[in-house]
């Protein structure tokens, strides 16, 4: 629709101006010849009077001079003298240079259309000079005609052209997509292409891929900070750890024991925490995708299931997975598992009360949900956001032991794998959606 | 004989730390503080198993293990490091560790990982295994038939697999992150006593009603299959 308003906007003007022109010679001509006639005529009638006008009227028109022209001269009273047209028409008023009328001279035997010039001479007599233009007329027309095949010639030209210019930014849009697509998933490798596609493009490529190496600085070095953060934290811990360890050893008393043991468990409990976070921002940065492979969600969700079942029926909870289609997924089976860990115990931890837990799988067009439903209290409409905002991550992992880095570790994982969370009422209860997406540009295929 | 062991690891108070852990576990230990010097001693001299932190000054531990096993060392090897995150575990077994474990760890897990590496032993030289048994408790792997003084347990096929653990390390202490890694195949902490109530089924199964108890609980360590206490 473009392309095709696209070369109508270029041939339309174009082919105007050379009907414009061709009709402006055109008319060019018959004034110059009707200039011709009249200063002929007029020189006649200055030399010789009103006898020679008559005579070289006469000779005009016996001779064919005109050819296709009209004559005529009238007295002043209006009285016919000489001439082809049998009556003066009565709107024409000399002096007229171009008046366009249609006519019956003596020998014709259909009106034809004239262009006239009137002049009045120097005694009060009146002359009339014609000039047929009905050839003008067919002129016209198959210059239209012609104009318009050459519309009809132009519009398949112009569109073909747009298409194929088109078609170049298209494409060149359609790669700029898939590399940012591939950035967004976390894999920073990729750069637009600077040679395709013209030079605005390499403009823009070069532009974008300065931002990319921007990015990718960026990325290398959280993973930078956040490994030596690790590293710089969890040796003095461990070595802490090891220090209380050997005390324990020496410690004979009771309570003794029991204190070490118990600064023991808080420098576990600090160390998950600095995991738990560290997990987090690792797999938001997309760090993790290297790790994508194939494995069975169905077999997933019942190895989870398998897990935490005995964990639940202590506490009086059914796990049981609800749907579990054996459905092959690519992608980073270790946190999904954890993910799904995480979910299975917040609903422990806060849906106890429901008496039961179910998980379940679904495909989706754009990939898998799972999901863990909880029969518990449940969180309001208006706090389910929150739940999963950047205030409540460091609660989250505050407040869960054990697997659990909280929602927030979830949603990020989710992301990893181009989808997201999102907290729906399990009527009653929580349920807690995972979306993992399939469309996740694959590494092994670039 | 004794085992030799070398630890490769340039924090002077963790190196102390399982150093003398292992030599009071009979072990006797070389040390080397970078990855040049722990690269040379392990194409050098014999040791029963090689614990190598990820982070050495001169060369990375990654790097002195594919070296290593360029030159046909096949030396057990357990990663130690403060890279805890899934990936950097898998990328550790990939360039040919047999372990991996973050830090911080406890000794107690450190050293059952170790003599589970001893028992392992050279896989090619493994002769093959049909049945495994502990006082009166027998498992037949070939038709998956478990039984305690000549009767039958039926088992679930993950309980199956953790007995089958514990089994193949009896007398010997497995830890909870070992069952988790090896019976489900997951690297995540499950959290504190979903282990706990797995083995305490299996304990009912194996256990329950026999005069001596085989399974029993290692405080702050672990499990530990054996007929003598």
């Amino acid at each position: 629709m473009l392309c095709l308003a696209f070369s109508l906007l270029i041939s339309v003007p174009i082919l105007a101006f050379v009907y414009h022109q061709t009709d402006t010679l055109f008319e060019q001509r018959i004034r110059s010849r009707l200039d011709d006639r009249q200063q002929r005529l007029v020189s006649s009638y200055d030399e010789g009077g009103l006898g020679e006008l008559v005579v070289a009227i006469d000779e005009e028109i016996e001779t064919g001079a005109a050819r296709g022209g009209a004559i005529l001269l009238v007295s002043g009273d209006g009285h016919k003298i000489a001439g082809d047209v049998a009556a003066w028409p009565p709107t024409l008023r000399p002096p007229a240079d171009w008046v366009e009328m249609r006519l019956y001279p003596e020998r014709a035997t259909q009106p034809t259309l004239y262009a006239l010039r009137a002049l009045r001479l120097r005694n009060g007599e009146m002359l009339l000079l014609g000039a047929n233009v009905e050839d003008r007329e067919h002129m016209r027309a198959s210059l239209v005609e012609a104009l318009i095949g050459a519309l009809v010639l132009a519009i398949p030209l112009g569109l073909i052209g747009g298409v194929l210019l088109l078609r170049v930014s298209e494409r060149q849009a359609r790669h700029i997509h898939q590399v940012a697509g591939r950035i967004a998933a976390g894999d920073f490798s990729h750069r637009v292409d600077e040679a395709a596609g013209g030079e605005e493009f390499a403009l823009l490529a070069s532009a974008i891929n300065a931002m990319l190496e921007r990015i990718e600085e960026l990325v290398e070095q959280l993973r930078l900070v956040t490994d030596s953060l690790a590293h710089d934290l969890r040796s003095p811990l461990t070595r802490m750890r090891a220090n209380i360890e050997r005390a324990a050893g020496y410690a004979t008393a009771e309570p003794e024991q029991q204190a070490l043991e118990s600064i023991s468990l808080d420098i576990d409990r600090v160390l998950r925490l600095i995991s738990a976070t560290l997990e987090i921002s690792r797999a938001e940065a997309g760090v993790g995708r290297h790790q994508f492979a194939e494995f069975d969600i169905g077999d997933l969700l019942r190895d989870i299931c398998e897990i935490y079942a005995p964990v639940a029926e202590e506490r009086g909870v059914t796990l049981s997975v609800a749907k579990a289609p054996s459905v092959i997924y690519t992608g980073n089976r270790q946190l999904i598992g954890q993910s799904l860990a995480n979910l299975v115990d917040n609903a422990l931890k806060y849906g106890e009360s429901g008496g039961k837990i179910a998980m379940s799988a679904a495909e989706t067009d754009e990939g898998i949900e799972l999901s863990v439903a909880d029969w518990g209290p449940g969180i309001p409409p208006e706090l389910r956001a929150d739940a999963v905002g950047k205030y409540r991550r460091l609660e989250a992992a505050r407040t869960t032991e054990g697997s659990g880095l909280g929602l927030a570790m979830v949603r990020a994982v989710a992301r990893l794998h181009a989808g997201d969370i999102r907290l729906e009422g399990n009527e009653p209860g929580l349920r807690v959606v995972m979306t993992l997406h399939r469309t996740v540009p694959n590494i092994a295929d670039v | 004989m004794t085992k030799k062991i070398l630890v490769v690891e340039d924090d002077e108070t963790t190196s102390d730390y399982i150093a003398s852990g292992l030599q009071q576990n009979g072990f006797v230990v070389d040390r080397a503080r970078d990855g040049r010097d722990g690269l040379f001693h392990a194409i050098d001299g014999r040791y029963a198993a090689i614990v190598l932190d990820r982070m050495l000054p001169g060369m990375d531990g990654l790097a002195v293990l594919s070296a290593m096993r360029a030159a046909g060392i096949e030396t057990p090897v357990i990663i130690l490091s403060a890279l805890g995150s899934t990936d950097e575990r898998v990328k550790g077994l990939k360039t040919g560790s047999d372990d991996y474990l973050s830090k911080p760890f406890a000794f107690s897990e450190l050293l059952a990982r170790i003599e589970a590496l001893q028992r392992r032993g050279p896989a090619a030289s493994e002769p093959v295994v049909t049945s495994l048994s502990c006082g009166d408790l027998t498992m037949d792997l070939l038709t998956r038939r478990v039984e305690r003084g000549g009767e039958r347990i039926d088992l679930q096929p993950r309980e199956f697999r953790l007995l089958e653990l514990l089994l193949r390390n009896h007398g010997q202490v497995v830890t909870r992150t070992m069952m988790f890694e090896e019976v489900w195949d997951y690297h995540f902490d499950p959290g504190t006593n979903v282990i706990d109530v797995h083995i305490s089924r299996l304990r009912r199964k194996i256990d329950e009603g026999a005069a001596t108890p085989l399974l029993h609980t290692i405080r702050g360590v672990g499990y530990m299959l054996g007929d003598t206490p």
